[in-house]
């Protein structure tokens, strides 16, 4: 069942095209990852969605459009920066945004256990580290249970500790089943965290998918041998490989998907050529990125 | 719309605002200190006339029902400045913190957003209009003249003048949002740009009552001085001889001051409703 629905949804500002026509489908239960450059149109995407910007044309519908106009009530959204009184401590910042989503009694032990801030519940929010800031925006999404969460850069400015704190988080999040739209820059925690991804760029979408489609985990292989000519020769003629470049006196492979670098060495073999060099070199997710990119 | 959650939100998130409590503070200290200043010059100021007679010109200032006109006017003072900064500050508080954006996104709509801060307003300008009755029953005991209830125009006046400076304060702050500049741009309207300008432009470009019309003029016209009989007279001349117009009758002021506090009203939510947060 579609959480999001989004047509050909855009925000311009003067000639500056912000978002140029998204179209896009988000299943309940999806981690869904928003991927792109630093500029790209994942704010202002979100943006819109969160009803912060209004959009330029296009339209979108939460929750098959059936509860459109109190949508945001049953989603969790961090923007940007985690936003909160500074004057105000967590206790009083969480209550506050209980009030605004009209939950009553909020279990602001649980939330604060969760995100691990309970013993700093009485210190001011501007005392706070931004691993700190962050933990507790996350706390005050979940207020309320809600069905969708929206993280924008949850991770940006954290150091590695943070990082790997906010991350776990959001997957203990993400175990419960709830839907998880997520703007990251960061390759590698788009594929930690999420099930499926979009790469935006400059505005457009670029390609939507299950990660696994969109960023291959295929390998890739350098292989080398004494007799590199006739390695090569081997190697250009059978279907195992998909792409084959020299580089010096390495042979770079890119392998058919499902394919295993085991078999290289195994065909080498057969006719009589021993690898002296077998390296399994996972594509970097950066070079795959910059390919659709530049597509 | 629930008027009292909206209230009870929007104490919680600015009662503990260091910031709002000095204007607040502010308000209510300077207000009583002038007050007793006031009462001090009308006890003790005097005239000597070719070193005979002795003069006490203030001495009939504060009989009733004089006294709560003369405390609405001292009180728009304390209501242009320091609750018209509040008002500023409301807004910009919010924009500074990111956190009127942020209760959208945590599922309040546009409106109720806009409504309650009208609601905050609404009750802070209740607040003020409080303290102005207690000072002004507590000058009527500390005076022992006995308890005269205050007219209903100065009442409704002061009450309209205080919602009236927080609206513009808060409509400011919608527009320009960063704190500093929003309360530089505040004082210049209301103490320079209008009062100046109004001068300015009758004497240079049209000689026309309508100025009077002008927002800042229509709310401080809400909460007269007390005009004595000799003033009255001066005034008179004044006008006549083409100087200034005369002043706006108490119903046209009324009319205007709530022209104007529903036009800000309105305003400010479509502005909340309509402009990117």
């Amino acid at each position: 069942m579609p959480v999001l629905t989004v047509n050909n949804l855009a925000k311009k500002y003067g000639s500056l095209v912000a978002l140029a026509g998204v179209d896009l489908t988000i299943e309940a239960g999806q981690v869904f990852g928003l991927l792109g450059p630093n500029a790209s149109g994942k704010t202002t995407l979100l943006a819109l969605l969160l009803d912060v910007l209004h959009p330029s044309g296009g339209s979108f519908a939460w929750f098959d459009g059936r509860e459109n106009e109190h949508a945001r009530k049953r989603i969790g959204g961090l923007l940007e920066t985690p936003n909160f009184y500074p004057y105000l401590n967590a206790d009083q910042n969480l209550s506050i945004v209980a009030s605004v989503k009209r939950v009553p009694d909020p279990p602001l032990d649980a939330l604060l256990e969760l995100v691990q801030l309970k013993e700093r519940r009485r210190s001011a929010f501007r005392t706070y580290s931004l691993g700190m800031k962050q933990r507790l925006a996350l706390a005050a999404c979940l207020i309320g249970d809600p069905d969708v969460l929206i993280l924008d850069e949850p991770t940006n400015g954290l150091d590695p500790e943070g990082m790997v704190e906010v991350r776990r988080i959001i997957q203990k999040i993400a175990a419960q089943g709830k839907t998880i739209i997520l703007a990251s820059h960061m390759l590698d925690e788009v594929e930690k965290i999420c099930s499926h991804v979009a790469i935006i760029k400059k505005g457009k979408l670029l390609a939507v998918g299950a990660v696994g489609s969109i960023l291959s985990d295929q390998p890739t292989v350098e292989a080398g041998a004494a007799d590199i000519e006739k390695l090569f020769q081997i190697l250009s003629e059978t279907p195992l490989v998909k792409k084959i470049t020299r580089h010096d006196k390495l042979l770079i492979l890119e392998l058919e998907p499902g394919r295993h670098p085991t078999e290289v060495n195994r065909l080498a073999f057969e006719h009589g050529v021993t690898l002296d060099h077998l390296v399994i070199k996972r594509q970097s997710l950066e070079t795959e990125f910059l390919e659709i990119t530049r597509r | 719309m629930n008027p009292m959650h909206f209230l009870t939100l929007e104490w919680r998130k600015y009662s503990p605002s260091g910031t709002f409590r000095v204007i607040a503070a502010l308000y209510f200290i300077s207000f009583a200190l002038i007050l007793f200043l006031a009462r001090q010059l009308s006890q003790n100021m005097t005239i000597d006339v070719n070193g005979a007679a002795t003069l006490a010109p203030l001495s009939g200032i504060f009989t009733y029902p004089h006294n709560w006109e003369l405390l609405a006017n001292i009180g728009s003072w304390m209501n242009m400045f320091l609750l018209g900064f509040l008002g500023v500050l409301i807004i910009t508080i919010e924009f500074s913190n990111r956190t009127l954006r942020q209760s959208v996104i945590f599922g309040m709509t546009r409106l109720e957003l806009a409504v309650s801060k009208l609601v905050w307003a609404l009750a802070l300008a209740l607040a003020a209009t409080g303290f102005y009755l207690l000072l002004g029953f507590i000058e009527e005991i500390l005076d022992r003249a006995g308890l005269g209830l205050p007219p209903v125009g100065s009442v409704l006046g002061f009450f309209a003048q205080a919602l009236g400076y927080l609206l513009l304060g808060n409509l400011v702050g919608l527009l320009i949002r960063k704190t500093p500049l929003a309360e530089l741009a505040y004082l210049a309207y209301v103490a320079f740009l209008e009062p100046v300008g109004r001068w300015i432009f009758y004497y240079t470009v049209a000689r026309t009552p309508l100025l009077l019309y002008l927002p800042n003029t229509v709310f401080g016209a809400l909460t007269p001085r007390p005009v004595l009989e000799l003033e009255k007279q001066i005034r008179q001349s004044i006008v006549e001889s083409g100087a200034a117009t005369a002043p706006l009758s108490h119903s046209e002021v009324g009319l205007a001051a709530l022209a104007y506090l529903l036009l800000f009203g309105a305003l400010f939510c479509r502005r909340i409703v309509k402009s990117d947060l």
